[in-house]
């Protein structure tokens, strides 16, 4: 069952089309990896899909609810209390963390459940130790962004994205702020929700990352999807000479 | 000057530091809220709207304080008059809102009301400035991370982003009410009797520049107040960075 799907969406930035048609879709329980040169539209994809950007055609529906349509050739985007709706199903978890900084931990992960959510303060922070534990961050609940490294800040954004119980986990460049160790730490946490079957679309620099976890690849270049398929295909034997050319790159350093 | 004259003029300043510190303390509580207010017209997306709350600025920051209290206590008058002669000429009735106009302009506390609304009128100006500096620093990442979160335009901003941009501001706010305690001074135009009027007057009678230093005395510990009390809102402020 498809959880996601995108069709033929497009997006420019002025004169500049960084979105030219592109089309694919999730599945429940699936982990899909977008890979790409910087530049070639991974990061508006995703903002496109999570309502961070507006896209000018195309198609979006997210868990069977139709977020953007387009009739005569215009982007109709569904009523406010839908993209709402929507919202409330999927997580982002940002490159830059993007934690509250005048929050601690806890206030950070509680803060949607309790006031968006309405859940009790009680239940919220229940929830929020229990993801808290999972992310290795017991004991941390009033320290304040500022205080947690790089990797602990990442954690607690997840543990934040996840405190609303998404359907659908997004990730942009999740460790492209964090330096080698901290990046693997992240990685750590990304392998055991895909071990929970927790769906998840991740834009990442990671390649090695990308093959291991994923059951599903997009390459991506100048606005289109190059190719995309089987990890093991794709970095296997892809016969795309673009694809090639860019993972080559990769396989030298790794 | 000897000692005991020097004792005499500060005992006289003492007497008026009330008004200098009523009239402080009246200017922050309206041009504070006046300020954020101000903030938001100038963003406000309907151009004319922004465009008039620039003109207000630009006016209010380029023209000397002085003056505005000026325009304020002797020009508000002239026209509220101007209005009333005319409309009393042409036979007409005074209506009851010019009349109450008038009638608010002769009495007693005008003074004090006028210059209330010069200085709120030119602080909100400043604090306004102060204000969106502190609201454009924030990160576009929090308003981001806030809407995945699903929160209300209206949450985002009073959970999210005000307290951010309070702490933010600290620092400029507190540079500008210690120029206001100063600023303060600027009421002899009008012969506002507060400290610095008095010290005008005590100069000519003990012929001394005495007088203008104990002032000066008095603004400084004042200011010394203004600072701690900032440095204690900082403080509070400092759990994060």
């Amino acid at each position: 069952m498809s959880i996601l799907e995108v069709n033929n969406l497009s997006k420019s930035f002025g004169d500049l089309q960084v979105l030219k048609d592109i089309s694919f879709s999730v599945d429940k329980g699936q982990v899909v990896s977008i890979i790409g040169p910087s530049g070639s539209g991974k990061s508006t994809l995703l903002r496109c899909v999570n309502q961070l950007e507006t896209a000018d055609g195309g198609e979006i529906t997210v868990d069977g609810i139709k977020m953007l349509t387009t009739e005569n050739g215009k982007a109709v985007y569904a009523p406010k209390k839908t993209l709402r709706d929507i919202r409330l199903r999927i997580g982002l978890v940002f490159q830059n963390f993007n934690l509250f900084p005048h929050k601690s931990v806890m206030q950070n992960i509680i803060e949607a459940p309790v006031h968006v959510l309405k859940k009790s303060k009680q239940e919220a922070v229940a929830y929020a130790e229990e993801l808290l534990e999972k992310m290795g961050l017991t004991g941390k609940e009033k320290s304040y962004p500022c205080e947690l490294s790089g990797g602990q800040q990442q954690r607690v954004s997840i543990a934040r994205a996840l405190a609303l119980k998404p359907e659908i986990l997004f990730f942009d460049e999740p460790t492209s702020a964090l330096d080698p160790e901290l990046t693997g730490e992240i990685l750590k946490i990304i392998k055991e929700l895909a071990k929970e079957r927790m769906t998840m679309v991740i834009v990442t620099h990671e390649m090695e990352f990308a093959r291991d976890v994923s059951n599903h690849v997009i390459f991506m270049d100048g606005g289109f999807i190059v190719e995309e398929g089987d990890p093991s295909k794709l970095f296997g034997d892809t016969q795309n000479e673009r694809t090639k050319q860019f993972l080559s790159r990769y396989k030298g350093t790794n | 000057m000897k000692t005991d004259d020097m004792l005499n003029v500060a005992k006289i300043l003492l007497e008026y530091l009330p008004n200098t510190l009523k009239l402080f303390f009246f200017t922050l509580l309206f041009s504070i809220p006046l300020g954020v207010l101000v903030t938001g017209l100038k963003r406000c997306r309907f151009k004319p709207i922004s465009w008039l709350t620039n003109l207000y600025i630009l006016v209010m920051r380029g023209t000397p304080l002085m003056l505005q209290i000026v325009a304020v206590y002797y020009a508000i008058p002239m026209i509220v008059k101007g209005a009333k002669d005319s409309v009393a000429a042409n036979g007409g009735e005074i209506g009851g809102f010019i009349q109450f106009l008038d009638d608010c302009m002769h009495s007693e506390s005008y003074m004090f009301v006028a210059l209330i609304v010069a200085f709120s009128l030119n602080y909100a100006a400043y604090f306004a400035e102060i204000f969106r500096g502190g609201l454009e620093a924030i990160p576009v990442g929090q308003y981001e991370a806030a809407s995945m979160l699903g929160m209300t335009k209206t949450q985002t901003f009073f959970r999210i982003i005000m307290p951010q941009v309070v702490k933010r501001v600290i620092p400029a706010t507190a540079n500008e009410v210690i120029v206001l305690v100063k600023d303060t001074s600027l009421a002899t135009i009008i012969a506002y009797a507060e400290i610095m009027l008095k010290a005008k007057q005590m100069m000519n009678t003990y012929s001394s520049i005495m007088p203008l230093f104990i002032a000066g005395i008095f603004y400084f510990v004042l200011n010394a107040v203004v600072t701690a009390v900032f440095m204690l809102i900082e403080k509070h402020y400092n759990y994060y960075h």
